[in-house]
């Protein structure tokens, strides 16, 4: 009984620290990008914490309802939260066992995903104008684009680990290091990527700073939000960021990750997972820094090249095993 | 089997009280007693399945061939308990429903013999009875269909085509059982024993056939032309039976044929199950992201999601053949939830459509919007089953693929390079379904409750009564229950996939708080995620309530133009034409563009009038030229015809002679 | 060389030839594609490096320096003449579009595998087991001549046919004898030179050189 209290509290601990840790650290990872570009450019640019004064701002300014919108734009906010909150508690970052750990499955993580992008994809279709449909529109083709590529990579994965899931996979990796290596594990890693990039918003996809309502892809979405429903959807969008970069890291460099149940253990991996993923979210920003954004009938193109690197990467798990 | 035959005989009763009861009560009192039928033989089948047992029923009686055989066996009680369960919902549904010629002595008596036979299906243990039923079900159906046809020319249209494939089908399950039923008798009993007898080429013959006619019936492509013509044209209580219980019918038979009476069978058989499931899941999905009239929607849907099905029962099917049986089993459990959870979904949204229908008067996207706020209870109901459709997790859509992503996943450990690659792509084909299905119902629910109204009739809406709601949650609890605690019916599942496989792997899914999967590596346990979801978005909406005035209502941002009006807002054609742009080669979209040209000048335009179809290609490309070979044929044949006398008597001697030669 | 080591090395190799096999169906860039040409003649290289170092097979390690030499060097430089004529040019409307032509790709390497799965049942080792990725290279290489408008693609589309059936060659046999080796790789030079003269001349008098413009060859 203390063995299952004992280990339920450790999860519930390490979960939390997860949370907290990527409520925190996906708007730093967003203002360490903006940050690596303005310096590029050769810029001195906002401070990294910048996000977080700017959600600070949010959270006590007034919230605004557009006239002909329903309780699913009341709603939005809080379900993309909390689909995302959800995701990152149960999600191996900081340790293998966290909260839930045998629900943890890739397949739940991506249709949690999906869910918060239905979800968000709604919430623009609810404000009734043109800016959003269009908007909703490009952002669900995208995000129906790029889920085949994410499930067959996410099923690469699962192949080579025979089970789909996530805390196993991942100690399994740590197990094994020759894994890292492979062929398979690179063309998902590559495939994934491009997912990611697609899902977050990014260059060469989309233009997070842009102000032009006709080359929005997630802003214009979130056009009618205002005050703390908008702080709401920014951390989320931030956390999606977060969760999707650590996942990244810990899927192909899991070393860092704590295996045991110890506190010192869990703050040493807390550590390593803000190397880690700092060290992804330089080199994304670098690639974003040289890419032009892309035509939106340009972005099927990249996407189905990220199919099939997926599918390439399953054939060459067949093929070598 | 007291109970099941006390139910059957409550909707011949019914048919009866259809007849002879008067129009002011005609309707209640047929529902009433058509759902305590319904709801009998849901007991006698959900006793068959908790005890594993099967029964049966034999008379010389009732059909003149060769009597009539029933067996109530675990595989078939799961169809016989979803029909039941959908019978019930849909025709609480037609109390507030039925209006007009819906009404009407043969409609109802019709809707009840639809019903019955539905029922009877999966318990027939013969051919004769099967036969039989399959026909009694495919003619009430089309004469249903008709039921509105003095208002829409469509409808007939619609019906000859429902007719004429539904009655090949029947033709070629004929054929194909009839070649099994050579060496021994033609109850099923016999048949599965005497089919170690029969020749591979045989048996691969009857299994083709026999998958012609019932993977049309399940509206597999190429075979499914009558899908989207018959299911929007018939009303919606008809529609829903048709798309939840009628399609598994024809998953059913694949089972029944290929599993249990002809034993697994050898690999290129399933092969083609799964190049039929993966052409269907994509096609069907691609047509309902690009569709604008919703019941048209859901019937494309209906292809898509019984595609997936098909890919779990052949993928099922090969791991068996290629000496896999845990994860065949897996793979068939996950198929079998999908049927189940597809019939409570898509029942749910086709009454819904009917809801919609019957509030707004419209059922074509681009004249509805804002109906959330006009018809709220209809809209939560409808967003349950888009929700559970679109596999939101905590959903019986979810936990069904996920079931199906886990034997598909488990099957790659095996070495057979055919098995491999069916289910490489079987895999595919479900990613890449999975993104399109969730564009085309946020689209539905998008454009078609949300923001302004596009139409006055949609803006005038009012709600429906009371009973077509309750029949839509009754629909709404399995999609809810079966995502949350499969537990229950995993269980049942298990007994019903044991038909007919000898083999003594028993229970591939163990059940506790969530799934497991024994002696491989896979679990999920939705409760617990559903009440983490809960407890979460409770702790931010309440730390975000502290201390706020509530929200403003303003005007939306329109670049700083003028008040936005609902031409303003996106449509469903506008939503898809992205997806429609990058699949223009598969879709085919006919493109008219018509100028005309001011009188002063050519430069200039006085009027630009752009029409964009998107029809079905394969019915464009193989049924026109087909139905046009045909009736070129025909036309030629009536020279036969040409009236003379002589020429009648000289084919009658000439064929006498004929026979006379053959016979010596 | 350890066992697993080499393993590894040889599926990265050879991994690394389908893939640039498939960015040159993807990129639209010339300049790129024929880049692409020239990693993968890198990656040949090291297979037949790779197979040399464990085989211990001088031949095969001269085989190895000649192919980074043609394939690798000369045959990319030889297609710049080519380039140089327009360098901005991109292959803006294939036959069958990027992500069409993608998908069909992931199918032609399904095929391939189908296909060769029986061959390789025959003798299965580490080499054999990857010779469906040659034949996909093989099949990916004519998809892109008979899709593509440019000249040079359709030259690289000839070349990816020629290193797909080298590396199905090296994965199976260990390399041929050299003088066979030297031989197709001058058959393959010639080809690239007469090609790159024909283009570069054709372009000058026309202005274009778009197959699909061309269609004299018939009665």
């Amino acid at each position: 009984m203390t063995d299952i209290g004992s280990s339920l509290g450790y999860g519930f601990i390490a979960s939390l620290t997860q949370v907290v840790l990527v409520a925190i650290g996906g708007p730093l990872l967003m203002g360490l990008m903006a940050k690596v570009r303005t310096r590029a450019e050769g810029r001195v640019g906002a401070p990294i914490y910048q996000p977080l004064r700017d959600l600070r701002k949010l959270m006590a300014k007034e919230g605004l309802r557009a006239r002909y919108s329903s309780v699913v734009l009341a709603a939005a906010p809080l379900v993309v939260l909390g689909s995302t909150t959800l995701a990152v508690a149960i999600s191996p970052l900081v340790t293998t066992h966290p909260l839930l750990s045998a629900s943890s499955d890739l397949f739940v993580i991506v249709y949690l995903l999906l869910t918060g992008s239905i979800t968000m994809a709604l919430a623009g279709l609810d404000t009734g104008t043109a800016f959003g449909g269009m908007g909703s529109s490009r952002a669900i083709t995208i995000g129906a684009l790029a889920e085949p590529a994410l499930l067959v990579a996410v099923i690469a994965l699962s192949i080579q680990a025979r089970t789909s899931n996530l805390p196993t996979i991942v100690a399994d990796t740590i197990t094994h290091p020759v894994w890292t290596s492979t062929p398979t594990r690179l063309l998902a890693l590559v495939a994934l990527v491009i997912v990611v990039i697609a899902e977050t918003g990014r260059l060469p996809v989309d233009n997070p700073n842009t102000h032009l309502e006709l080359t929005m892809i997630h802003e214009a979405m979130t056009l009618e939000y205002a005050g703390s429903d908008l702080g709401l959807i920014t951390l989320g969008a931030a956390m999606r960021l977060g969760l999707l970069f650590t996942l990244l890291v810990n899927l192909f460099v899991p070393w860092g990750v704590a295996t045991g149940s110890s506190v010192l253990g869990l703050l040493a991996a807390v550590v390593f997972l803000v190397l880690k993923t700092s060290l992804l979210a330089v080199v994304v920003s670098l690639i974003e820094v040289h890419s032009a954004k892309l035509r939106l009938f340009r972005v099927p193109e990249l996407l189905a090249g990220g199919f099939v690197l997926a599918v390439l990467a399953v054939i060459t798990e067949l093929v070598t095993r | 089997m007291v109970l099941f035959m006390a139910g059957l005989g409550c909707c011949v009763l019914g048919v009866v009280a259809a007849t002879v009861i008067s129009l002011e009560r005609r309707v209640i009192v047929v529902t009433l007693v058509g759902s305590v039928g319904c709801l009998l033989t849901f007991t006698a089948a959900s006793q068959v399945l908790v005890s594993g047992r099967a029964e049966s029923f034999h008379s010389s009686l009732v059909l003149p061939l060769a009597g009539i055989n029933l067996t109530l066996d675990p595989l078939g009680a799961l169809f016989v308990a979803m029909t039941s369960f959908v019978g019930v919902a849909t025709l609480v549904y037609c109390v507030g429903y039925a209006r007009g010629e819906l009404r009407s002595r043969s409609a109802l008596s019709l809707l009840l013999v639809f019903l019955m036979s539905l029922l009877v299906v999966p318990a027939a243990s013969s051919v004769v009875t099967l036969l039989f039923f399959w026909e009694l079900m495919a003619l009430s159906s089309m004469l249903l269909i008709m039921v509105e046809q003095r208002r829409r020319v469509e409808t007939r249209v619609a019906a000859q085509w429902y007719g004429a494939m539904t009655q090949l089908g029947a033709a070629s399950i004929l054929l194909g059982l009839l070649l099994l039923s050579t060496k021994g008798g033609q109850t099923f009993g016999d048949i599965r024993s005497h089919v170690a007898a029969l020749s591979p080429t045989l048996r691969s013959f009857a299994f083709v056939l026999t998958l012609i006619g019932f993977a049309s019936k399940a509206g597999a492509v190429p075979f499914h032309v009558w899908l989207p013509k018959a299911h929007p044209e018939a009303p919606s209580p008809v529609s829903a039976l048709m798309s939840s219980a009628m399609v598994a019918m024809g998953v059913y038979g694949i089972v029944r044929v290929g599993n249990d009476l002809l034993g697994g069978g050898t690999l290129w058989w399933w092969i083609i199950v799964v190049a039929l499931g993966v052409v269907s899941a994509l096609f069907g999905a691609l047509h309902a992201v690009t569709s604008v009239d919703l019941k048209r929607l859901l019937a494309y849907s209906t292809i898509d999601i019984l595609g997936l099905v098909l890919i779990g029962v052949g993928c099922s099917g090969a791991l068996a053949a290629s000496g896999h049986p845990r994860t065949a089993h897996l793979a068939l459990i996950g198929a079998l939830l999908l049927v189940v959870s597809h019939a409570a979904f898509k029942g749910c949204l086709f009454l819904g459509v009917g809801a919609i229908e019957r509030a707004t008067g419209s059922r074509s996207l681009d004249h509805l919007g804002g109906l959330i706020r006009r018809i709220p209870i209809t809209t939560a109901l409808f967003v349950v089953g888009a929700l559970s459709i679109v596999a939101v997790p905590a959903f019986s859509g979810f936990t069904s693929e996920w079931l199906l992503l886990q034997g598909l996943l488990h099957g790659f450990v095996g070495k057979s390079s055919p098995t491999l690659i069916m289910l490489l792509v079987g895999v595919v084909a479900l990613a890449l379904t999975g993104g399109l299905t969730a564009v085309a119902f946020v689209k539905v629910i998008g454009i078609g409750f949300l923001g302004q109204a596009r139409s006055t009739a949609a803006a005038s809406a009012h709600e429906v009564p009371r009973t077509m709601q309750i029949g839509m949650g009754i629909l709404c609890i399995p999609c809810v229950v079966l995502g949350v605690a499969p537990g229950i019916v995993i269980p049942l599942l298990n007994r019903a996939i044991q038909t007919g496989h000898s083999s003594s792997v028993s229970r591939p899914v163990e059940t506790g708080i969530g799934l497991s999967l024994v002696h491989l590596r896979g679990t999920i346990e939705p409760m617990l995620l559903l009440a983490g979801f809960v407890v979460i978005v409770a702790v931010i909406a309440g730390a975000n309530s502290i201390r706020r005035r509530p929200a403003r209502k303003v005007e939306a941002w329109r670049g700083g133009g003028d008040r936005p009006t609902a031409r303003m807002q996106y449509t469903a054609t506008s939503y898809a034409e992205p997806l429609q742009r990058v699949f223009a080669d598969v879709l085919r979209p006919e493109i008219d563009v018509e100028v005309t040209h001011a009188v002063e000048s050519h430069y200039y335009e006085q009027s630009l009038s752009y029409e964009s179809r998107v029809g079905d290609a394969i019915e464009r490309l193989a049924y026109q030229p087909a139905i046009r070979a045909v009736t070129r044929v025909g036309l030629a044949a009536r020279r036969i015809q040409n009236g003379s006398v002589h020429r009648y008597l000289a084919f009658g001697f000439i064929a006498l002679l004929i026979i006379l030669v053959v016979l010596a | 060389m350890s066992t697993s080591f080499y393993i590894g090395a040889l599926e990265l190799a050879t991994g690394a030839v389908l893939v640039c096999a498939v960015m040159t169906l993807w990129r639209r860039q010339v300049r790129t594609i024929v880049t692409m040409l020239r990693l993968q003649g890198v990656a040949l290289a090291c297979v037949a490096g790779v197979l040399a170092w464990h085989e211990h097979d001088l031949g095969l390690a001269i085989t190895a320096l000649l192919v980074l030499a043609v394939k690798g060097v000369l045959v990319p430089w030889l297609l710049r003449r080519v380039i140089r004529r327009d360098p901005r040019s991109r292959e803006t409307a294939p036959l069958i579009n990027v992500p069409a032509s993608l998908v069909s790709a992931a199918f032609l390497i399904v095929v391939s595998y189908v296909v060769t799965s029986k061959l390789t049942a025959l003798a299965p080792s580490a080499a054999t087991r990857l010779v469906p990725i040659g034949v996909a290279t093989v099949l990916v290489g004519y998809f892109m001549l008979v899709t593509r408008r440019r000249a040079v693609s359709q030259i690289v589309g000839l070349l990816l046919v020629d290193n797909g059936i080298a590396l199905v060659t090296f994965l199976l046999t260990a390399g041929v004898p050299l003088i066979v080796e030297l031989g197709s790789t001058l058959d393959v030079l010639l080809v690239v030179v007469v090609l790159q003269v024909l283009v570069v001349n054709t372009g000058a008098r026309h202005g274009s050189f778009d197959l699909d413009e061309m269609r004299e060859l018939h009665d």
